[in-house]
């Protein structure tokens, strides 16, 4: 034992400096590629919440670090929504044709789940290899149809029980989402009709949601886009309504109160009864409407925006109204929850949260109203009188 | 025969560190001879100075009367007839910014559109001097002595408009300081009236907002301090580096000579 320990410091003395110099590298390397936090999954998670209505749209998919992809999550969580929408890109997902990388979305998926949340997934954005060139990553051809829906299809099939919910691309009336091709309903449709039945083959208890349309007063032949009432009616009659469950929509109020009446030629919130006018006017079987954004900035310089004590009024107003017609919206989900890095302009004014997570007020009014946790006194205080 | 291991001593690491040094400075010189300095038309080949600009955003570029308006616009103008050539604005959306001076081909030479200085463009833009701070600013009457968070007292009311940076910053100082009283209303303007009336002792507000109320209510004594730093700058782009030293120099001019100034008293 004695000799043991003898050689043991003979050993150490003989290459003390290797292991100085083992030590100096060990901390350089350290300081170089520090340790990433760690954010293990914790004990499932339920959303404790009076307003199962409140939903919110998060922006996670360009999200590095794990820890913030949880802490994003949780803070919906704590905040009373029940939902998220999240976009999960295909140009992400299968970089080279037919090789899938699930790493991010496993990521937000699992933690989504981990914290009780319902999860929305709109897919797009077409990988380079699926579509020309020359065109933006909207453009899908419709050859690569079929490699749209594989890759809608190994999702569907990889999550499902975890994600029951998706929506098939994004506002398709608009020319810059639709690749700056010509818009086309009777097109978006053929793409509907692909994806869909092989989704419920894939996951019987999927809904699938046609992709909501910007609200826009565009008119025919506009080169970017199509006014939505026509678009939607336009996809009605084509017979879209066969090729999707339920119907996402965009409602933003811009600078018009939640109770602004809706008008064919106003962008307000409730404009959505105008689309419901028209599901009701082609359907028995109406398909639930689920706002999968909707929201007011509050950027004090921003001429589409309200100040920040209208942004929470309205917002709060939009949820009671949504509750009171919840027999045909289901969600309403508020853009956005924070961005990754800040735009530093008028779309942070969107956010509830700041990219370092400072709360914003509005987070808090939202919390306590969907914990029931509002208090009698208004808001703020009446205008002092000069 | 065992060798003799060498050795780097401190005063050879001196001695090439020095002769590095010598050597890099006559690469830089050897390269610098024979470069013309660019002329006015190698760095606005368009023969004009074409400034990228989101007319949405008043006081500082906006649309009245068919008419592009504001301190960033006259700020524009300026900044031409400092250098000499005539300037074209490009109104776009906020999106298209920094996009329409970066992408190929360049849709302008420079964007001055309240872009706040954001380190993670470091890559792809310049930015010059800050033109203006937008941040949070305390206001009070002259005689308060009340003038950052560090003065605020148990009894002291500080109002600011409900929802806004100010009321993120507000509930920042309640968890630094002890509590004191908190008056949130509707807009910030109201907070500066609770100020002016005597409900409040001091307003919490954008810089903005309390330029353009104090100009509208000149007589009301009262005092500014800033809080927070919100600072707009213009943006280059970086392989422009000419361009950015012309644009810069033009700004400090207008700094020195008091436009600056001028400006912002006309516009706020």
């Amino acid at each position: 034992m004695n000799s043991m320990l003898t050689s043991l410091i003979d050993i150490l003395r003989a290459n003390w400096q290797w292991i100085v110099r083992g030590y100096v590298l060990w901390i350089i390397l350290g300081i170089i590629f520090p340790a990433q936090h760690r954010a293990p999954l914790q004990d499932p998670q339920t959303v404790q919440t009076l307003q199962p209505q409140v939903c919110v749209h998060t922006d996670l998919k360009d999200e590095v670090d794990e820890w913030k992809i949880q802490r994003s999550l949780q803070l919906v969580r704590e905040m009373g929504a029940t939902t998220i929408v999240e976009f999960f890109p295909w140009a992400y997902a299968e970089p080279q044709d037919n090789q899938y990388n699930w790493s991010q979305f496993d990521r937000i998926i699992n933690h989504a789940h981990n914290q009780g949340l319902r999860i929305i997934a709109r897919l797009g954005l077409v990988p380079d290899w699926a579509r020309p060139s020359d065109t933006t990553l909207n453009y899908l051809p419709e050859e690569s149809d079929e490699a749209f829906t594989e890759f809608a299809v190994a999702f569907a099939t990889r999550y499902a029980g975890r994600v029951n919910d998706v929506i098939i691309w994004n506002e398709p009336n608009l020319a810059f989402e639709w690749g700056y091709q010509p818009i086309d309903p009777l097109r978006y449709t053929r793409l509907l009709e692909h994806v869909y039945s092989r989704l419920h083959q894939a996951n019987p208890n999927i809904i699938v949601h046609a992709g909501a349309l910007a609200p826009t007063l565009e008119p025919v032949g506009s080169p970017h886009g199509l006014n939505d009432l026509i678009y939607l009616e336009s996809l009605y009659e084509v017979g879209a309504y066969e090729f999707f469950d339920a119907l996402a929509v965009h409602a933003y109020g811009l600078t018009q109160p939640t109770d602004a009446p809706p008008a064919e030629n106003e962008l307000n919130f409730r404009r959505v009864e105008l689309i419901r006018e028209i599901i009701v006017r082609y359907t028995d079987d109406e398909a639930p409407v689920f706002i999968t954004e909707s929201g007011w900035n509050d950027n004090p310089s921003w001429i589409h925006a309200v100040t920040p004590s209208r942004r929470i009024a309205n917002t709060l107003d939009a949820f009671e109204w949504t509750q009171q017609n919840s027999s045909w919206v289901e969600n309403l989900c508020i853009w956005i929850l924070r961005y990754p890095r800040p735009t530093r302009r008028y779309p942070d004014n969107w956010t509830l949260v700041t990219s370092e997570f400072q709360l914003k007020p509005i987070y808090y009014a939202i919390q306590s109203y969907a914990r029931g946790w509002e208090s009698d006194e208004e808001l703020w205080l009446p205008a002092p009188t000069k | 025969m065992a060798t003799r291991p060498y050795k780097i001593r401190p005063h050879n690491l001196l001695y090439l560190g020095t002769i590095t040094l010598f050597i890099i400075g006559i690469f830089a010189i050897l390269f610098q001879i024979g470069v013309d300095k660019p002329s006015l038309k190698d760095i606005f080949p368009a023969g004009e100075v074409r400034i990228g600009i989101d007319a949405t955003l008043p006081p500082f570029a906006f649309i009245s009367d068919n008419e592009l308006a504001g301190f960033e616009i006259t700020l524009g103008e300026q900044i031409g007839e400092q250098i000499g050539l005539p300037v074209r604005f490009v109104n776009m959306g906020f999106d298209g910014l920094y996009d329409s001076l970066v992408g190929e081909p360049a849709q302008v030479d420079l964007v001055i559109s309240r872009l706040i200085i954001d380190p993670l463009r470091s890559g792809e833009v310049y930015y010059t001097r800050p033109y203006f701070n937008a941040g949070l600013v305390l206001v009070t009457e002259d005689a308060s002595q009340i003038n950052s968070m560090n003065d605020i007292q148990p009894d002291t009311a500080l109002a600011y408009a409900y929802g806004s940076r100010a009321d993120n910053e507000a509930r920042r100082w309640l968890r630094r300081i002890p509590p004191f009283e908190t008056r949130p209303y509707e807009i910030p303007t109201h907070a500066l009236d609770a100020v002016r009336v005597g409900d409040a002792d001091i307003a919490l507000t954008d810089s903005v907002t309390a330029r353009l109320y104090l100009s509208e209510n000149p007589q009301w004594q009262a005092e500014i301090y800033p809080v927070t730093d919100e600072l707009y700058a213009i943006a280059i782009r970086i392989h422009d580096i000419e361009r950015w030293r012309l644009i810069e120099n033009a700004l400090t001019d207008l700094f020195e000579n008091s436009t600056i100034e001028q400006l912002t008293d006309l516009w706020f």
